[in-house]
């Protein structure tokens, strides 16, 4: 038998990216041919015209701020008018422009490149050095993106990698690629926690691990958290005091930029070590209309890098817990929790970390590699006939369609093991309405244009008849591959229509309001529809004889300490029936109901009691 | 037909072929191979290690031919066998609309039963009554034909002996129009041999079990089979034999020793059963009333021989 294709898992990082395989069953990381494990992922246009990639490029950002890309990963399968976008376009020292589509380009030198390009670069790298290693030619790798990427962060990674001539066997999650290194070849059985904070993501996710089978149970996470936004909040301080002294916003100069942006990196490390750092800039910005030239030295403590990020650890924290109660794990149910990504290496981190987690994380992961190690054993896994490691993953994000009303009917919930498939009935929303609109939401907002639109595709040839009695069945599907499609059915002619969502839809925020808008001629409606409006009304009735009954018990009540509580819990348990009347959740209208009955029972009881 | 040819070997090619076949007529217990009411550490363990053989991960790149549709459908189900029986509220809610499942797990765990729908107040009644007259009164409900399509489908199901699923339709279409009278006769006979069914099912999975020596999946079986069918004579003894012995639980066994009295009265040996485990259990009084009725009904029984000039401390 001829030698095995050697297969490679990539963590294609915010800073700095790793490739690693598996060598006769224990994963590795590859070296560099530079001679290290990591390679920055930047890329630059030298001055030459020639392309530099990793730790050259890197060297010479300083002097080259305007060509040299960074932490492009936070940029790639978002919209150019995205908030989020427009927000890092100001402490980013290259130029960021529009594509066609709404897409992002960057420009370096006369060249707009898109984001999967710039990512395939950096592959590329990976690739050769992967090469250089086997000896022979490498193609089937398995990439990680953070857990919390949408479907469009997913497909631009996967296009990335076929860019730069890989065959992308699977995108994983970091943090599950983490757990993997962790619990390969090892008798671990229990529940883990991978703390993933990195160099522009933070992510955590909870595994079932036993016996080979890595079942993730939960995640989580926030796609614009991690070193960079710890970096950002050291320049905001130095350029803060700086224009206070000089009156001079150094942001404006893309080489000052570039240099506090250096500089602040360099003292947050340091500052993982030792108590206080240095900060030296010399001749950092020449005053306009001559004058000497001016240099920034600062001190900065631990203390104080504490301060300026306290809300970022917090936020960690917030989402740690929102993840574990979505699990429906306690905190002390886990067996072992393991730190992953450059940023876990701060004091305040860890110690955040260990207060809520109550204990101390796993030693003998190495967080800079882990994620790499753990695509290895994935690629390993799809490879080997027999392998001994199977991952059942997650959605990380909720799947549904636009309803009637603008909002979203969710087909797919997060955290659903795949693959799955969901079929649920809609019927049409207005009388005549012969023809539906689907449309493909990803996100977690009720509200339907705060989701990712993935894809739509419109129904046609219904019978013409009065809302509600058109029935159209829609099916979910998610294959291994975490491949999305959609099809819909006319359940009286058995009339079907699908799409496969291969690419984002490249709409902004505004603009998927805009054509909910316009369409809602088009609109399904849950088959709820009618149980919610009935509820919503049982609900305003209730709510309106409560608060009839309330000065009444009032006055019988006067003074006594049990009347003012009872009146103030009516008054709470009103304002939340008030939000759900305005709602489209049926299970918040049942809740308030359940509410407001017991208090009507009491108020009544009470009343019957005095009188 | 021309032979596939698959990348997968011919043995898992089978249990990809049977688990197929249980999709669509199995309980998730049943689907994950756990007795009824496994806990969850159980019905994990089943789905990891039936997800090692199953997954379409461990059969990535290969040729599958239709066995990749039918890796799928049984992956699919299995991922929702799991997640309906690990989450209480799924569970809860599946077992509330499935009778039977709810049945056979409260055989099985008679003491802990998860979810157990509590009596109903008179205003969830209420409430009731008013969601069924809505139903009644919507437009896809209302079509006349619904009851007859869901009763001929029933029947259906009945000359397939699927009872499980008869009954379904059934329940169904009695929420439709609960005064029927020809549905709810139809559903107190489809339930009944259902249980017969499970009963009989449930002794012989006791049995088998006994001879492979699991023991504890034994008495589950017999306790299940005992209880879907009162009339199970046999479960009934071997439940309260077993119990007995293994758990050395007198009282609960003489629950099932006195299913099998109330089946048989006229059986001596029986009364001495449930005599003897009713004194283990310190009601003595009972159990010398059995013993007395076991001397009455047979006299030269051996076992009944022992008891008969006992004397009595009170």
């Amino acid at each position: 038998m001829a030698e095995r294709e050697p297969v490679i898992g990539i963590d294609l990082g915010t800073t700095n990216s790793v490739v690693a395989t598996v060598q006769s069953g224990t994963p590795t990381v590859i070296r560099g041919r530079s001679g290290s494990n990591l390679l920055p992922s930047i890329i630059a246009l030298a001055k030459s015209g020639k392309l530099l990639v990793g730790q050259i490029a890197k060297r010479q950002a300083i002097t080259n701020p305007t060509d040299t890309v960074y932490a492009s990963k936070r940029l790639i399968g978002r919209k150019f008018s995205a908030k989020q976008t427009q927000d890092a376009m100001k402490v980013l020292p290259y130029q960021v422009v529009t594509g066609e589509h709404d897409d992002i380009r960057i420009k370096m030198g006369p060249t707009d490149y898109s984001l999967p390009e710039l990512s395939a670069m950096v592959l590329k790298e990976l690739k050769l050095d992967a090469e250089a290693f086997f000896g022979r030619p490498v193609k089937k790798a398995v990439i990680t993106v953070p857990a919390y990427f949408n479907d469009g962060q997913r497909q631009a990674t996967k296009d990335a990698g076929r860019i730069a001539g890989l065959d992308v066997l699977r995108i994983i999650n970091e943090p599950t690629a983490a757990a993997l290194a962790y619990g390969f070849g090892k008798a671990v059985n229990g529940k883990i926690a991978v703390f993933d904070l990195g160099g522009g993501t933070f992510d955590v996710s909870v595994l079932e691990v036993g016996t080979g089978v890595f079942d993730v149970i939960g995640t989580g996470g926030d796609t614009y958290l991690g070193g960079e936004d710890f970096d950002n909040r050291i320049i905001e301080w130095l350029v803060f005091d700086f224009v206070k002294e000089h009156g001079i916003d150094l942001r404006g100069d893309r080489m000052a930029l570039q240099r506090l942006k250096d500089g602040a990196e360099k003292a947050k490390i340091e500052l993982s070590s030792s108590k206080e750092t240095q900060l030296n800039l010399p001749f950092i910005s020449t005053p306009v209309g001559g004058g000497s030239a001016l240099h920034l030295q600062k001190t900065l403590t631990r203390e104080k890098l504490e301060e300026l990020c306290g809300d970022l650890g917090s936020r960690c924290v917030t989402i740690c817990e929102q993840v574990l109660s979505d699990a429906k794990v306690k905190v002390t149910d886990l067996k072992e929790m393991i730190l992953v990504g450059g940023m876990t290496r701060m004091p305040k981190i860890q110690e955040l970390v260990k207060a809520y987690f109550r204990r101390d994380p796993c030693k003998g992961v190495h967080p800079d590699e882990v994620v790499a190690l753990g695509a290895a054993v994935q690629a390993d896994a799809l490879t080997t006939e027999d392998s001994e490691v199977v991952l059942l993953d997650v959605t990380p994000q909720s799947l549904g369609v636009a309803i009637a009303g603008g909002y979203v009917r969710r087909l797919i919930p997060r955290n659903t093991t795949v693959p799955t498939s969901v079929t649920e009935v809609f019927t049409t929303s207005k009388d005549g309405q012969t023809t539906v609109k689907i449309m493909v939401l990803q996100g977690e907002s009720e509200v339907a244009h705060q989701n990712e639109l993935l894809g739509e595709f419109i129904l046609t040839g219904l019978r013409q008849s009065k809302r509600g009695e058109i029935e159209v069945d829609v099916t979910f599907e998610i294959n291994s591959e975490g491949i999305v499609s959609v099809a819909a059915r006319d359940k009286e002619t058995g009339q079907q229509q699908s799409i496969q969502v291969t690419a984002s839809g490249g709409l902004t925020e505004s603009e998927l309001k805009q054509i909910l808008e316009d369409q809602s001629d088009m609109m399904l409606e849950a088959k709820t529809g009618e149980e919610l409006g009935k509820r919503k009304a049982d609900l305003a009735a209730l709510m309106k004889e409560v608060t009839e009954l309330i000065p009444q018990l009032q006055k019988a009540t006067a003074g006594s300490e049990f009347g003012s509580d009872a009146v103030t819990k009516a008054n709470k348990a009103l304002e939340v029936a008030k939000g759900a009347a305005a709602g489209q959740s049926l299970a918040k209208v049942n809740e308030s109901l359940d509410t407001l009955t017991k208090t009507m029972t009491l108020f009544k009881g009470v009343l019957q009691r005095i009188s | 037909m021309v032979e596939e040819n698959i990348d997968i070997d011919p043995e898992r090619q089978r249990e990809i072929e049977a688990l197929e076949a249980k999709v669509g007529t199995t309980n998730h217990y049943e689907f994950l191979g756990v007795p009824s009411g496994a806990p969850l550490d159980e019905v994990r363990n089943a789905f990891h290690a039936l997800s090692k053989k199953f997954h379409p991960d461990r059969y990535f790149g290969k040729n599958l031919g239709t066995f990749k549709g039918r890796l799928d459908k049984v992956f699919k189900r299995l991922i929702e066998a799991n997640q309906t029986l690990s989450d209480p509220e799924k569970l809860k809610a599946y077992l509330e609309s499935n009778p039977f499942v709810r049945a056979a797990v409260k055989a099985a765990n008679p003491t802990t039963t998860p979810a157990a729908p509590a009596a109903k107040t008179s205003d969830e009644l209420a409430r009731e009554a008013e969601r069924r007259a809505r139903l009644s009164k919507h437009p896809y409900m209302a079509k006349a034909g619904k009851i007859t399509e869901l009763v001929s489908r029933a029947k259906s199901h009945i000359s397939r002996g699927e009872y499980s699923h008869a009954f379904t339709q059934l329940n169904l279409a009695t929420q439709f129009d609960p005064t029927n009278v020809e549905v709810k006769t139809m559903l107190v006979d489809v339930r009944k041999k259902n249980e017969d069914l499970r009963s009989t099912e449930d002794l012989k999975r006791g049995k088998d079990a006994l001879e492979r020596g699991d023991d504890e999946i034994a008495i589950a079986a017999f306790k299940s089979a005992a209880t879907s069918n009162p009339k199970n004579v046999e479960a009934a003894v071997k439940a309260a034999t077993l119990i007995d012995k293994r758990h050395n639980d007198p009282r609960e066994a003489s629950t099932f020793a006195q299913k099998a009295v109330d089946a048989m009265p006229n059986n001596a040996e029986y009364r001495v059963l449930l005599g003897r485990l009713l004194e283990a259990a310190g009601m003595k009084a009972m159990a010398k009333k059995h013993y007395e009725e076991a001397v009455r009904l047979d006299p030269d029984h051996p076992d009944v021989k022992k008891h008969a000039k006992r004397r009595w401390p009170f």
